[in-house]
């Protein structure tokens, strides 16, 4: 049964759970600050956890890149530092201490990844280094991290990014730290990408996914109750026909359940969020 | 078989323990310095403020994720060039010096990801001049670094990138304890801040580690176990309580919020950055007096409760 009264994050959270797969490595890093931290960890989190209770018993999340399933009920609150003695302590069934750890990111053991930066462009690279030329830029950001590995080594991505405006959804990113799919697929197959790029990208107004062979980020879903020209005028490129692009699908009373009563009961993951529609 | 010439007179042991001013001596202006710990995670920022102290110009960091100990050399206009895959305060936020510089007078920034960065150390210590990696094209990561070179795998014919082995000229680290010799003790439960510690240690052959307190040697050889660092790899051993202050030390004490706040704030401009260098390095000749400046009601709030297993 689909449910009519649910928060943008639990929409987000339900359709993401959709998309992960039984058996899979799903990892997410620590984001700090309190958007980023929501969107680049609580939500995924979440996703990852309800797929857990309904269809992917199997599926490893990890926590902050070391944590493998973690007991999100035993937190008191969103960790919000990758090496202390919260996370240490939490209780989990594998902890990866050291590199070369557990898993292996070139022999492709992670499946999916999360990741954010500053902005992500049409063809769907990612840019957490500067603004502006490089060399001179006129913001400099903390530098590309893992995303280089997220976009080459992980099987996919999902791109949270928690502001869509046309600043962060933009034509054509100043530095490109993650490679999306320049001259499509084949396009990446000539880089030497063997496989992952990113799979859809998560914003407050609409979830994109990629047209991958022509190397382009369409629509895929716009959320209750967003403006279609809002989500236009947001976005840094033209975004094409919008005629045939549904409506995100609402999550549905039980995966509203589990997430409520089970996963996040106190609401110290995604709770407190502004309702969808 | 001949006798050793000094045998007779008793040779001593060399006793390793250097002060803070000495050992800073052994980092050259100009060299290539790398520092221990990750992100906000145990600096030794003990012996960075030393850096300062002693004006050292021209270094060039390469680190694999660097926070204020990189931050506070740059606002001291110690650095020439920074290497790395992150330079920020995570849930502190931006590093506002790096920004500056950055922004206003083009500081030199060599961007690598963050595992390769890693690897780059890791061919060092394999005596490597460089790293075979996989999955780089496309990005700027190569698009603007020269020293990034592409190849084909002699023997899949894969593409790959050869990327520069790190090769610091000096390591420094912060670590619990050592005896005089330099036999530096690790705490049982290592997480990856620690364990990177011990990759830079052994990529280098001059390593100096700053530690909490001195062992002695009796104490030192019951728990031989906990050795990671061997006093054969040690350069000098200087005695640094809260040596890593004002980020935390794993399993011992946490980050001094309050100080990393005042941080933030003064390096919001450089006439408030100036005054923080002034405060709590400059005007102070010793890490004791940098102690003592911020309290001993202050430090003894940091300490953890010790659940290490």
């Amino acid at each position: 049964m689909t449910a009519t009264d649910f928060t943008l994050n639990e929409l987000l959270v339900a359709n993401l759970a959709r998309d992960l797969r039984d058996g899979e490595l799903g990892f997410t890093g620590l984001a700090t600050g309190s958007a980023a931290a929501l969107y680049a960890t609580a939500i995924p989190l979440v996703a990852m956890e309800l797929a857990r209770r309904l269809h992917a018993p199997n599926l490893t999340v990890l926590l902050a890149g070391w944590v493998h399933n973690p007991d999100l009920a035993a937190l008191d609150e969103l960790p919000d530092a990758e090496f202390d003695e919260r996370l240490r302590d939490l209780p989990c069934e594998s902890q990866l201490l050291t590199y070369p750890g557990q898993f292996s990111l070139r022999r492709g053991n992670i499946s999916f990844g999360f990741g954010s930066g500053v902005q992500i462009d049409r063809v769907g690279n990612i840019n957490s280094v500067c603004i502006g030329d490089h060399a001179k830029p006129k913001v400099r950001l903390v530098g590309p991290i893992l995303l280089p590995e997220h976009f080459s080594m992980f099987g996919r991505e999902y791109v949270m990014m928690p502001r869509h405006d046309s600043r962060t959804i933009v034509e054509k990113v100043d530095y490109v730290a993650g490679v999306g799919y320049p001259g499509g697929l084949e396009g990446r197959k000539a880089l030497g990408l063997a496989w992952g790029g990113p799979e859809l990208v998560i914003t407050p107004k609409c979830f994109f996914d990629f047209d991958k062979a022509a190397g382009r980020m369409t629509v895929r879903s716009i959320h209750p109750g967003v403006d279609i020209d809002d989500l236009r005028a947001s976005t840094g490129f033209d975004l094409g026909d919008l005629a045939a692009v549904p409506v995100t699908p609402a999550p549905t009373s039980r995966e509203l359940s589990i997430i409520r009563a089970e996963i996040d009961p106190r609401g110290i993951l995604i709770g407190n969020g502004p309702r969808a529609g | 078989m001949s006798i050793p010439a000094n045998a007779a007179a008793g040779a001593r042991r060399l006793e390793k323990v250097q002060s803070l001013a000495d050992a800073a001596g052994l980092v050259a202006d100009g060299c290539r310095i790398a520092i221990g710990g990750f992100a906000i995670y145990q600096r030794p920022m003990a012996f960075v403020r030393e850096l300062v102290r002693q004006r050292r110009k021209g270094l060039t960091v390469v680190g694999v994720t660097n926070s204020i100990d990189t931050d506070m050399l740059i606002g001291a206009g110690a650095v020439r060039r920074v290497e790395t895959s992150y330079v920020g305060f995570e849930k502190y936020g931006l590093a506002r010096n790096f920004r500056r510089a950055c922004e206003r007078d083009g500081l030199d920034v060599v961007d690598y990801p963050e595992l390769l960065s890693w690897d780059r150390f890791r061919a060092s210590q394999e005596n490597l001049a460089f790293w075979p990696a996989p999955g780089l094209g496309g990005t700027d990561v190569v698009r603007l670094n020269a020293d990034i070179r592409p190849f084909t795998c002699p023997a899949s014919g894969r593409p790959l990138h050869a990327l520069p082995a790190a090769a610091p000229d000096v390591v420094v680290l912060h670590a619990l304890a050592s005896d005089v010799y330099g036999n530096v003790i690790f705490p049982p439960y290592r997480n990856l801040p620690q364990n990177l510690d011990l990759t830079l240690a052994r990529c280098c052959d001059r390593l100096i580690v700053t530690v909490e307190r001195i062992v002695s040697e009796n104490f030192l050889r019951r728990h031989s176990h906990l050795v990671e660092i061997p006093s054969v790899r040690v350069s000098a051993v200087c005695v640094a309580p809260f040596g890593a202050h004002p980020t935390s030390m794993l399993g011992r004490y946490e980050d001094d919020q309050a100080h990393w706040q005042a941080y933030v704030d003064a390096s919001q401009t450089d006439e408030g950055f100036r005054r923080y260098l002034d405060d709590y390095v400059l005007g102070l000749d010793s890490h004791a007096a940098y102690l003592d400046k911020v309290g001993g009601s202050r430090l003894a709030s940091l300490f953890q409760v010790d659940t290490q297993k």
